[in-house]
């Protein structure tokens, strides 16, 4: 069995348009959370979302290529670049192509596609729509166009389970990896979700945070949409130590579950099932872990069950634990959330620091962890892991260790 | 005469399943008639389409607020809606 490292990280979020961007602003707990841009608001009850903000698409992209690449695609494609420049991998040497996999996460696809033809279709009565519109929408687009830019040749599909579908997407390229299916593998997960039909949608939940979103605070609301992509570079420690990459942490493990409950209503013992499974993947003791970035949404189910389970697997650890939810500062970016969350617990690992849980003001009597509030601690962090649990009952956990 | 507001809310949360009918009065709360906070945004939506109103999001509170809570709430948005309607009739 192959040991998995991680040699190149890319994202693009509300905090910044590359990846040392993003950490700055998870480590400052600096909120990019801001009032709703692009809608009539008059309009609407969202009030807040975590947008990524003046990307200039034509700046990345030739006009051309621009027709098939709807925003979700787009993400991928600016975070893949920089996961790959990073990394210093190069696809196009020897039969590598053909054993690289790309696997991407994506909870809703191209939704702004979608939306733009259904308003063409039905607001506007124009029945004409774009030949590209099944290739731009499709929720594989954005992993068939990473394998187009990079030439990769190898298993490439898109992996979808809402909220978790980045951690979903990297444990399946952990797998292949591991199993000498493949030497190296792109994943990570984007998403593009902020339009008018997903934003009415999620109003109608009344889950939304009218003010910010505070996870694990007493005053917490709700969550609040964000979006973006994370991509990483996936090799076989060998093959990164064979052309002198450096290694960002090992992707030790991953443990993977369902509730087989309520589709919206999480369930305490999924997750607990999840995250332990992660430990026994990755050979780690529940003492071994240091720090949690947690899935913490700040709505009114999410942050109190994932208390419960994480004292179900930790006992008496789990109030040594560090543990954050960095969707403070990048909103939750559903399909993205867990590859944007990647790169908070790689920043933990490499540079000794935990983010903190921005826009905290009052412990929940529920939630009686260390969530470390609002101010970056430093922190001896040797493992880690990454929790994403999401609608639909499905839980998908990374467990990562400094090597 | 068209059944009152509050009849026709108790008529709507009636129809959701595994409601408690035997203890569904004004008086009652959400929680005392099993209705989870997920149930209850569905019950929420089904009046808001039924009396074509938006409730606030926040208020009523969907665990601890009775019955009477949501007719009042309801009674609230639709004087607000006939005001609005009709606003230089007072």
């Amino acid at each position: 069995m192959h040991r998995v490292v991680i040699t190149g990280m890319g994202a693009i979020s509300a905090l910044g348009h590359n990846a040392s961007e993003c950490w700055q602003g998870m480590r400052e707990g600096r909120s990019a959370i801001a009032p709703l841009r692009g809608f009539d608001e008059s309009a609407l009850r969202v009030r807040v979302a975590a947008q990524v903000d003046g990307f200039d698409a034509t700046a990345h992209f030739e006009t051309r290529r621009l027709s098939l690449l709807d925003p979700v695609s787009q993400f991928a494609l600016v975070a893949a670049r920089e996961a790959v420049a990073q990394s210093g991998i190069d696809f196009s040497t020897a039969d590598l192509a053909q054993h690289t996999a790309c696997i991407i996460g994506t909870g809703i696809g191209g939704e702004q596609t979608h939306d733009a033809s259904s308003q063409k279709l039905y607001a506007k009565g124009d029945t004409r729509l774009h030949p590209m519109t099944i290739a731009r929408s499709m929720a594989n687009a954005p992993a068939s166009q990473v394998s187009i830019e990079f030439g990769i040749k190898g298993p490439t599909f898109a992996v979808t389970s809402a909220c978790a579908s980045s951690n979903h997407a990297i444990a399946q390229a952990l797998m292949l990896i591991r199993s000498g299916r493949a030497v190296a593998a792109l994943a990570g997960g984007t998403e593009a979700c902020i339009t008018y039909g997903i934003l009415r949608a999620w109003e109608a939940m009344r889950i939304l945070a009218d003010d910010t979103c505070r996870p694990f605070c007493k005053q917490r609301r709700g969550l609040v949409l964000g979006e973006g992509s994370g991509m990483f570079v996936l090799e076989t420690l060998e093959h990164a130590q064979a052309r002198g990459a450096t290694v960002l942490a090992e992707l030790a493990g991953a443990g993977m579950s369902a509730d087989a409950g309520d589709m919206v209503a999480p369930a305490d013992t999924g997750a607990a099932q999840a995250v332990q499974a992660a430990l026994d993947d990755a050979g780690l003791n529940a003492t071994d872990i240091d720090y949690i970035n947690a899935h913490g949404t700040a709505t009114p189910a999410n942050d109190p069950t994932e208390t419960r389970a994480i004292h179900k697997v930790f006992g008496n650890h789990a109030q040594r634990l560090a543990i954050s939810s960095t969707k403070a500062v990048h909103g939750h970016a559903l399909g993205a959330a867990g590859a944007l969350e990647l790169i908070a617990v790689l920043g933990a690992l490499n540079e000794g620091v935990v983010p903190p849980t921005a826009n905290f003001i009052d412990p929940d009597p529920e939630c009686d962890l260390d969530y470390v509030p609002n101010e970056a601690r430093p922190h001896n962090v040797r493992a880690a892991l990454s929790n994403s649990f999401a609608f639909g009952g499905l839980n998908a956990v990374l467990a990562l260790t400094r090597i | 005469m068209s059944p009152s507001i509050q009849q026709q809310v108790l008529e709507l949360i009636a129809k959701h399943d595994g409601i408690d009918k035997t203890v569904l009065k004004p008086e009652a709360t959400l929680k005392d008639l099993g209705v989870d906070s997920l149930d209850a945004i569905e019950i929420i939506f089904d009046i808001e389409e039924h009396f074509d109103v938006t409730l606030p999001d926040r208020d009523p509170n969907f665990d601890t607020d009775s019955v009477q809570g949501l007719v009042n709430a309801v009674q609230s948005a639709l004087d607000a809606k006939a005001n609005a309607a009709a606003p230089a009739a007072d």
